[in-house]
């Protein structure tokens, strides 16, 4: 599991993280995600360390996280790479099922990309997680040191 | 004595010029008969043969003149005297020559004759001014208000004066000889005496007594008794029924302020207790005899509210002063009294005395004192009730506030199961549609309906919570603007509808702009929901005459309308009057609208009839007023 990856998918919940990759998986991009289940676990891979230590050196192209998260929260994680050299560039899209304004305004205060609120409908869900993946992945030109589509 | 006295008075006073004439000419007249008298007597003894007894008779006539009638007709008598002697009997008789051998013997009888007149003369005048003193004296005496009576030794009167004569009961009556004993009444007779011996050994003794007159009567007398000269004794006598008159009603008045309640005791300017009444000796013990002449202040013990120096300041500046003292009763017992005190002042207007008038207040102020306690008391519950609701009320604001973080975050939490139903049922169907019977499929489309709705339902709520714990951002607020953005941004649900739009002219008003938006959204949106059925639908939004305090705006519809015995549970959270099937929606939008106006301090209400429409009211207190969370 230590191969870079163009998608770094941070969530908790095994069933969002399916339902996001069934998403993905309509435009081939499933085999471009790595899924981190906790914020210690996605910093950790973002540094190379612990199970990722092995790992290609190199950014993701962009990171989809979420708020609520075990150890680490998102918000925590979100600081952490923006306060850091190596990593400061790396786009991220919050993915979270919190409408609160409150969390909307603190996410983009420390450097948010994007805020994308899962829909309940599923459509809408794989609709947006779907797009996500493209642009970001994509269409995007990522900041330099990104993995790049092959 | 009297009647010279009165003779005297008489006839000085008229003192005309006519009688001042008749008086001369009386008093030489009785010169002149005096002389011709002495003349014929001395002719009858010359002729009887009685030799030398003229001269004799002569000097008697000039004697009896001058101490008669004074010194000028004496003088008249003398010349006339000597006439008549040298004419008729010195030699040359019946001539006025004197011979030589008689010249010793004539100028011997003139210088008698003159010596006689002049003593007489002077003996005269000696007289007429002890008896002008004595008049001055008797006027004085009888001029004098009080009886006077001078007594021998044996009691008997010598002298009186008119009072005493009036004392006695009589005008003008002697009262010489009048026994002293008498006047005292005939039980008293022998106090009489023993005063008498008293008064020898004193020399002055002064007492009251009862005179009594011969009609037996009696008249109080202050009596002045001394000794005056060899046993002799003068009395002086006043009569004091006025006063004791005086005396009496004062007691009378005494014995009715013995009646009274009040405690009323007078002091003089020392202290010094001199009246002490009923009332007095019933609140503090002591009787009168023993009040009387004790220091008010030290048998009294006094506590006093404020400086005694200043309380005397203001007793003498105003003559009166009013206060709560505290005094001691004669078995040790404090007792408060409202004090009024009043100043007497003498003739001369020095302060004499202090009037006190007591009233006992002990039991009232412990009555007072008792429910100032309890009042007390009764303030200090009500600050610990105050202090327990204010406690309450915060645990109470802090459980709402978990309350709404709770609700908060059961929603957001129920979000992600309901997406993995709706998700994971959506890829059962797309997978396991070709397998399935009819049956099968439409359970699965209504396991989505659910899960969607509760979706909605989990949004809706989380809007709702949201309102509760936004913070309002007040302003002014352009509601007409506000309406007719609201009715633009739901146009394009409408495409379908024919809608008759009435926008009347709408008030400004003070509020979050956002929350009232959403709250007009939320009453526009029903209005447009439950006027489906009409073709065409009228919508009214306006404003009502609304008073000076508020404004008030409504929001019309000829849709189904309610019945207004469910009035109250148009409001509530999840609560609906229609089915799913007819009117979709999860019954929070009505609940929002009453939250966002009660976070503006307003009231909202609806009125409606089942299928002939509803209206809805907000009222908002105007710009300026108080809005508050």
């Amino acid at each position: 599991m230590s191969d870079l990856k163009r998608i770094l998918l941070v969530e908790d919940d095994p069933k969002d993280v399916e339902l996001t990759l069934t998403g993905l998986a309509e435009y081939n991009l499933a085999n471009e995600v790595v899924v981190a289940r906790d914020g210690v676990e996605a910093l950790d891979y973002l540094y190379r360390r612990g199970s990722h230590q092995k790992r290609a050196h190199g950014n993701p192209a962009v990171l989809l996280l979420d708020l609520k998260l075990p150890k680490v929260d998102g918000f925590e994680v979100l600081q952490q790479i923006r306060a850091d050299e190596q990593l400061k560039m790396i786009p991220v899209v919050i993915l979270t099922s919190s409408q609160e304004e409150r969390d909307l305004v603190r996410s983009y205060k420390l450097g948010v990309n994007a805020y994308v609120v899962k829909p309940v409908d599923f459509h809408q869900f794989v609709n947006a997680v779907k797009e996500l993946g493209v642009f970001w992945a994509v269409i995007n030109k990522p900041p330099p040191g990104s993995l790049k589509k092959v | 004595m009297d009647s010279a006295a009165t003779s005297l008075t008489d006839k000085k006073k008229p003192a005309t010029s006519l009688q001042v004439v008749q008086r001369s000419v009386f008093r030489y007249a009785f010169a002149l008969i005096s002389v011709a008298l002495a003349l014929s007597v001395g002719l009858l003894a010359r002729h009887s043969g009685i030799r030398e007894f003229e001269f004799a008779v002569f000097l008697f006539a000039i004697i009896v003149t001058a101490w008669n009638s004074g010194a000028g007709p004496a003088m008249v008598a003398v010349i006339c005297s000597s006439l008549a002697y040298d004419y008729f009997f010195v030699a040359p008789v019946y001539s006025l020559a004197v011979d030589r051998e008689d010249v010793l013997s004539f100028v011997l009888f003139v210088l008698f004759g003159l010596l006689l007149a002049w003593f007489g003369a002077v003996r005269r005048g000696a007289e007429d001014a002890l008896r002008t003193n004595e008049k001055k004296y008797r006027e004085l005496i009888d001029a004098s208000p009080d009886a006077i009576f001078v007594w021998d030794a044996q009691g008997k009167c010598l002298l009186s004066n008119a009072a005493a004569s009036r004392l006695c009961g009589c005008c003008d009556c002697g009262l010489a000889g009048l026994a002293m004993v008498d006047t005292y009444a005939p039980t008293e007779r022998e106090l009489a005496r023993e005063r008498l011996d008293l008064v020898k050994k004193q020399g002055v003794l002064r007492f009251e007594r009862q005179f009594f007159r011969k009609n037996n009567e009696v008249v109080p007398v202050e009596v002045s008794l001394s000794t005056a000269g060899e046993d002799q004794y003068q009395a002086v006598l006043r009569d004091i029924s006025d006063r004791k008159r005086a005396e009496e009603i004062l007691r009378e008045r005494a014995s009715l302020l013995d009646l009274t309640h009040d405690t009323i005791f007078v002091r003089d300017m020392h202290g010094t207790i001199t009246y002490w009444n009923g009332g007095a000796e019933a609140l503090y013990g002591w009787t009168s005899q023993e009040a009387v002449g004790q220091i008010a202040y030290e048998l009294l013990r006094k506590i006093f509210p404020e400086p005694l120096d200043e309380i005397t300041a203001k007793l003498l500046r105003t003559g009166r002063w009013e206060g709560e003292v505290v005094h001691a009763t004669r078995d040790g017992r404090r007792v408060v009294v409202a004090s009024r005190w009043s100043l007497q002042r003498d003739e001369r207007g020095n302060p004499s005395a202090i009037l006190e008038t007591n009233n006992d207040v002990t039991e009232r102020k412990k009555a007072e004192e008792a429910l100032r306690r309890s009042h007390d008391q009764l303030e200090m519950k009500v600050k610990e009730r105050t202090a327990e609701l204010h406690t309450m009320n915060d645990e109470l604001q802090s459980v709402n506030k978990e309350l709404e973080a709770f609700a908060y975050s059961v929603s957001h939490d129920l979000r992600a199961p309901v997406r993995h139903i709706a998700g994971f049922t959506e890829l059962l169907q797309k997978h396991a549609d070709p397998v399935l019977d009819d049956e099968s499929r439409r359970h699965i489309s209504m396991i989505l309906d659910s899960a969607n709705r509760m979706g909605c339902l989990v949004d809706d709520l989380l809007a709702f919570s949201r309102i509760g714990r936004a913070e309002t951002q007040k302003t002014t607020v352009v509601l007409e603007q506000l309406v007719r953005g609201v009715v633009n941004e739901i146009a394009p649900d409408t495409q379908n509808r024919k809608i008759v739009w009435h926008i009347g002219s709408l008030p400004i008003c003070y509020g979050d702009p956002s929350m009232l938006r959403l709250m007009f959204s939320n009453l526009i949106s029903n209005a447009v929901k439950f006027t489906r059925t009409r073709a065409p639908a009228e919508i009214e939004i306006g404003s009502q005459n609304h008073n000076s305090n508020e404004i008030v705006v409504f929001v019309k519809d000829n849709g189904v309308g309610f019945d207004m015995k469910y009035k109250d549970k148009l409001f509530g959270v999840f609560q609906r009057l229609h089915s799913q099937e007819a009117f979709e929606g999860t019954g929070i939008g009505l609940a929002t609208v009453q939250r966002i106006v009660h976070r503006h301090t307003g009231r909202v209400w609806g009125e409606g009839t089942t299928d002939n429409g509803a209206t809805f009211y907000v009222a908002l207190p105007k710009p300026g007023g108080a809005i508050d969370e």
